[in-house]
């Protein structure tokens, strides 16, 4: 380093590209040493018709359940195949329920339908997990994560032996899947996956996976079927299915503080009640079950590093040691997804960009 | 290579070498189809299927039902009511029209009178190949016999209104019984439910078919006023947004999902518990989806605990025979199973002859091709409707209860139906019952209908083959075989002619003034023996006479090509209705295939020619179609129940409702017949 300070500042400026592109490299060979810093969720009922409002139940539960443990609403992509609550069956108009109790009413406040209806196809879904859009699409329907980011994915509907049945005209097959988040590890667009499947056959259809940082649970194995856990008779529709309901009872106990850990998750699956076996897959994920909180996946809680001064972080030309403090809530989406890709170089290049307004008190780690 | 090739003879392909086979042992192949095919015909009850709901968007029964004992009970009041107008002496018939009326603007549906007058009885021999002419609007209510029928609609509160769910309750406006009052009340109450809920997705129609000119034709005019589009609809539209009510306009709701008839019967016959009767049938032997009976069995038997029945021919039931086949089967199924645990079939003898007695009925009313009951004018659009009789075990305390059970069991098929997205389209629409839980797919009852008439070609080709081969030494003119067909083919063409004009001529007597049916039947078939016979001399007469003449010896080619016709006509029977090309194939295959020369058996004067001869005249005996119908019915009823009219009048009730096996009869079956005994006073 210090010989360069002897040539001309040309040459500095292209030694310092060099620079970047080495620190850049090494970041993408150690993606499994990057920090976790950021939480996606991306919930997925893949059936329509009126008989399948279960799988949108399940669905909203869920979404309910990860929006109540911290993932905000921008960082959530629900996608929802049909819409039970304004069909015309439905006795309760404009609300879901899962339960038959009807204390909680799925469909209130706040509910943001990212994809819904003939939008929820196969080509959108691994558009958003590639990332492949077309330039028109907002960035609120878009998986904006970076190799930091812990994504749930959520899939629920009907499935068979290594696929998931959209909608009632195509499929998503275990290759199809496995593909795309191959193409996202080497887009490192995740840190670590949790692929939680609530389908007949659910365990085939993360067979083909092979990318690391990949945890997968589904409700059942192959030959087996899953099942629904109560019929609403009031509504005349089964209204939740039995592995979400149970995933749900866990997490009815917990709070964004609590830290249950992964291991406890899936041995909570009783295969007597589920009517399944529930399959997890774990060779292609590192770290030890019983050390991983579920809120690393379901919520939005990691490890914060507090520093003094977030204004010199990106001035400072090592800002890949540095810590920035980043909003998270209000104006925070658009530096963060600034900063998700490897055009981040650039972007730090100008200084304008580093400076920006701090206005929440929470601590966001960030790398380029 | 070459040198090879030229001594090896060049084989045909195996599928020709299987046809020279079997042609060449058709006898044996013959007697050993037709006797598969009966025994497939007899196994059908075993094969049979246990139904199942197949389309999963139906859900029977998963919403609990929210038809409440009040509701039951208005409909009990609403039921005195009529009644009580019954009672009234002086009833012009549009009293109880208006009643309902009434009662359904206050329940909140729209509502509006329907007038027609019944069609005169047309014959539209050929109506069942282009359906039911909408195009026929009569305006002329001269008289005041027309029939009001009372229209009442329950929009979906949340629906598109593209579609409508139908309830028919057929009643005599003028003297309505109390049954005909208890299905009125039945369909008040569950309508008066529906006008509330707020899950419907389709319309309610609800029809108060006026039945003073018979139930179906109530029905039929309405819906042929619903398919069709009259001047009057778009006035009609205007004047009701101006004025709320009841109107005299047409309302029309989305096509129709589903129709359900309601009806009550007189008497309970024999039930223990309330009981419901399906009639699915309608005409030409088409069925509605199996979906719809499936849902109606599955809420009768699971959520109101009643007795359902198909229909099902009683005498059949305590017959000897039938019941010593089952007992057969049981055991070959027993045996099997000892054999093999795996191998599970053979069902208890009684459930055996049980199925056989619905199997009979349900092909017997298929093969009718004439509706079981008002549902059947629903089928002409294509809509699925059946007819639920219900027959209450009650005594009149016990109303509410029985209108409570019926009026669930009625909200739960329509909430089923209304959860439906398509059509019925998932089960199927091809299928005999054997009890109101089991049926027998095509695909099963095919295989015998094709083992009966699977001899014909073959015999067909053997015969023509033999008479190709076995020239008689004495003819003169070398005539070549392949066209000697023709002369047969030409005597076939000239009676199936015949056939066609004998199935208009009732429709020529039928313009003369009133005849019993007797004579009618006497007129029928002497003009149809006279026509015969001069068809005959006619042909005799013509430019080909000479020819033929000298091809008379060759009877084989005569019945070849009579065989094969009986084929064809059998086959495109089947595609129409497979019940009658069933019936039709047991009696005119043995019929076709034995037939030879009386003559010939008389000098063989051996016992198998013997034999032979007197199975061609029974076989011809019972072949003669108004034979063949006395004997069924002296079989079925006993032998003081029949006259000899009755023939009359069933072939009148198939033209009536544009039967095809009415043609059948006439243009298949009679010259095959005529053809056959052609065959068995040949000169040889």
């Amino acid at each position: 380093m210090a010989t360069s300070f002897k040539f001309k500042p040309l040459t500095i400026s292209i030694l310092l590209l060099f620079l970047y592109n080495a620190i850049a490299s090494s970041a993408s060979g150690s993606s499994s040493t990057t920090m976790h810093t950021n939480n996606w969720a991306i919930l997925v009922c893949t059936s329509r018709f009126w008989f399948n409002y279960r799988h949108m139940a399940n669905t909203l539960s869920l979404y309910r359940t990860v929006k109540r443990l911290g993932i905000p609403d921008e960082r959530i992509i629900l996608m929802l195949a049909d819409d039970m609550a304004c069909n015309a069956r439905n006795k309760y108009p404009a609300q879901v329920f899962n339960n038959e109790n009807h204390l909680l009413n799925l469909y209130g406040d706040n509910v943001e339908v990212d994809y819904r209806g003939y939008e929820v196809t196969v080509e959108n879904f691994l558009r958003i997990l590639t990332g492949r859009h077309e330039r028109a699409v907002p960035r609120s329907k878009r998986l904006l994560s970076d190799e930091g980011s812990h994504i749930l994915l959520y899939m629920t509907g009907h499935g068979g032996d290594e696929f998931l049945k959209f909608q009632d005209s195509e499929e998503l097959q275990s290759h199809d899947l496995a593909d795309a988040v191959k193409q996202m590890k080497e887009k490192r667009r995740f840190k670590e996956l949790l692929i939680m499947v609530d389908t007949c056959q659910a365990a085939t259809l993360f067979s083909q996976l092979q990318s690391p940082g990949v945890l997968a649970i589904g409700s059942s194995k192959k030959g087996e079927n899953s099942y629904s856990h109560h019929l609403d008779s009031d509504v005349g529709v089964s209204v939740v299915d039995r592995f979400t309901f149970y995933t749900l009872a866990f997490f009815e106990s917990l709070n964004m503080y609590d830290n249950a850990s992964l291991s406890s998750l899936f041995t909570s699956y009783n295969p007597n009640t589920l009517m399944s076996t529930a399959y997890y897959r774990t060779d292609l994920y590192q770290r030890r079950l019983e050390e991983v909180p579920v809120t690393n996946f379901f919520g939005s809680v990691m490890e914060t590093i507090h520093t003094d001064s977030p204004y010199r972080a990106f001035s400072n030309r090592y800002y890949r040691k540095s810590k920035t403090e980043m909003p998270s809530d209000q104006s925070g989406g658009g530096n963060r997804r600034a900063l998700k890709d490897l055009d981040i170089l650039e972007e730090l290049a100008d200084p304008k960009l580093n400076v920006r307004p701090l206005q929440s008190t929470y601590l966001l780690v960030h790398e380029g | 290579m070459a040198e090879v090739s030229a001594v090896v003879k060049p084989k045909p392909r195996p599928i020709i070498r299987i046809g020279l086979f079997l042609i060449s042992h058709s006898l044996f192949v013959s007697i050993v189809c037709c006797i598969a095919g009966v025994l497939a015909l007899l196994l059908l009850p075993v094969l049979a299927k246990n139904t199942y709901i197949s389309e999963n968007a139906l859900m029977p029964g998963s919403a609990s039902a929210m038809l409440s004992s009040d509701d039951a009970s208005d409909g009990h009041v609403f039921l005195n009511k009529i009644m009580s107008i019954s009672s009234m002496s002086k009833n012009s018939g549009i009293e109880i029209p208006e009643l309902i009326a009434k009662h359904i603007t206050e329940s909140g549906g729209e509502v509006n009178y329907h007038k027609f007058q019944p069609l005169s009885d047309s014959f539209h021999p050929l109506q069942f190949f282009v359906g039911p002419d909408a195009g026929i609007v009569q305006d002329n209510y001269s008289s005041t016999s027309y029939g009001v029928n009372t229209v009442g609609i329950v929009r979906a509160p949340r629906g598109d209104g593209k579609e409508a769910i139908i309830i028919v309750t057929p009643y005599n406006s003028v003297k309505p019984t109390t049954s005909e009052a208890l299905s009125l009340g039945v369909a008040y109450s569950v309508f008066t439910l529906l006008s509330r809920v707020s899950w419907l997705a389709k319309d309610i129609i609800w029809v108060a078919a006026d039945s003073r000119h018979g139930e179906h034709a109530a029905v039929a005019a309405w819906l042929r006023d619903y398919y069709t589009l009259s001047s009057g609809d778009l006035e009609h539209e205007v004047t009701s947004v101006k004025r709320e009510g009841v109107s005299n306009g047409f309302r029309r709701a989305g096509t129709m999902a589903a129709a359900l008839v309601i009806k009550v019967a007189d008497s309970s016959t024999g039930f223990e518990k309330d009981g419901l009767k399906i009639y699915a049938e309608a005409s030409n032997g088409q069925m509605p989806n199996l979906d719809l009976i499936n849902i109606d069995n599955y809420l009768a038997v699971h959520g109101q605990g009643l007795q359902v029945r198909v229909e099902k021919i009683w005498s059949l039931l305590d017959s000897w025979w039938l019941y010593s086949l089952g007992e057969l089967q049981e055991l070959i199924g027993k045996v099997a199973k000892s054999l093999n645990p795996g191998w599970k079939f053979g069902i208890p003898a009684s459930d055996y002859v049980e199925g056989c007695a619905t199997l009979a009925s349900s092909l017997y009313n298929q093969a009718l091709g004439v509706p079981t009951g008002p549902h059947g004018a629903f089928r002409d659009y294509q809509v699925d409707a059946i007819t639920l009789e219900f027959s209450p075990r009650f005594s009149s305390s016990q109303r509410v209860l029985f209108l409570l059970h019926v009026g669930r069991l009625v909200e739960g098929v329509i909430r089923s139906v209304n959860n439906l997205l398509e059509k019925f389209h998932q089960s199927f629409f091809l299928y005999l019952m054997t009890s109101p839980s089991r049926f027998v797919s095509v695909g099963i009852y095919m295989i015998a209908f094709a083992l009966l008439i699977a001899p014909l070609p073959l015999a067909a080709a053997a015969l023509f083959s033999d008479a190709s081969k076995s020239k008689s030494p004495g003819e003169s003119i070398p005539t070549s075989p392949a066209w000697n067909w023709l002369y047969a083919a030409k005597t076939v063409l000239i009676v199936h002619l015949w056939g066609a004009i004998v199935t208009i001529i009732p429709y020529l007597l039928h313009q003369s003034p009133d005849s019993s049916p007797l004579t009618s039947l006497s007129m029928w078939i002497a003009s149809s023996a006279i026509l015969l016979f001069f068809t005959r001399a006619a042909s005799g007469s013509l430019p080909f006479s000479r020819a033929s003449q000298l091809q008379t010896s060759e009877w084989t080619l005569l019945k070849a090509v009579t065989v094969a016709t009986a084929f064809i006509g059998l086959c495109l029977m089947s595609v129409i209705n497979y019940a009658t090309a069933e019936i039709g194939a047991l009696l005119l295959v043995p019929m076709c295939l034995m037939a030879v020369p009386l003559r010939a058996d008389l000098k063989a004067k051996t016992m198998k020619a013997v034999v032979r001869g007197a199975c061609n005249l029974l076989l011809v005996f019972v072949g003669f179609p108004p034979a063949a119908f006395l004997l069924s019915k002296v079989a079925l009823a006993g032998f003081d129940r029949v006259r000899l009219d009755d023939f009359w009048n069933w072939t009148e009730s198939l033209r009536e409702w544009n039967s095809a096996t009415y043609i059948y009869i006439c243009m298949v079956h009679l010259p095959c017949w005529v053809l056959c005994i052609h065959i068995l006073l040949h000169r040889r």
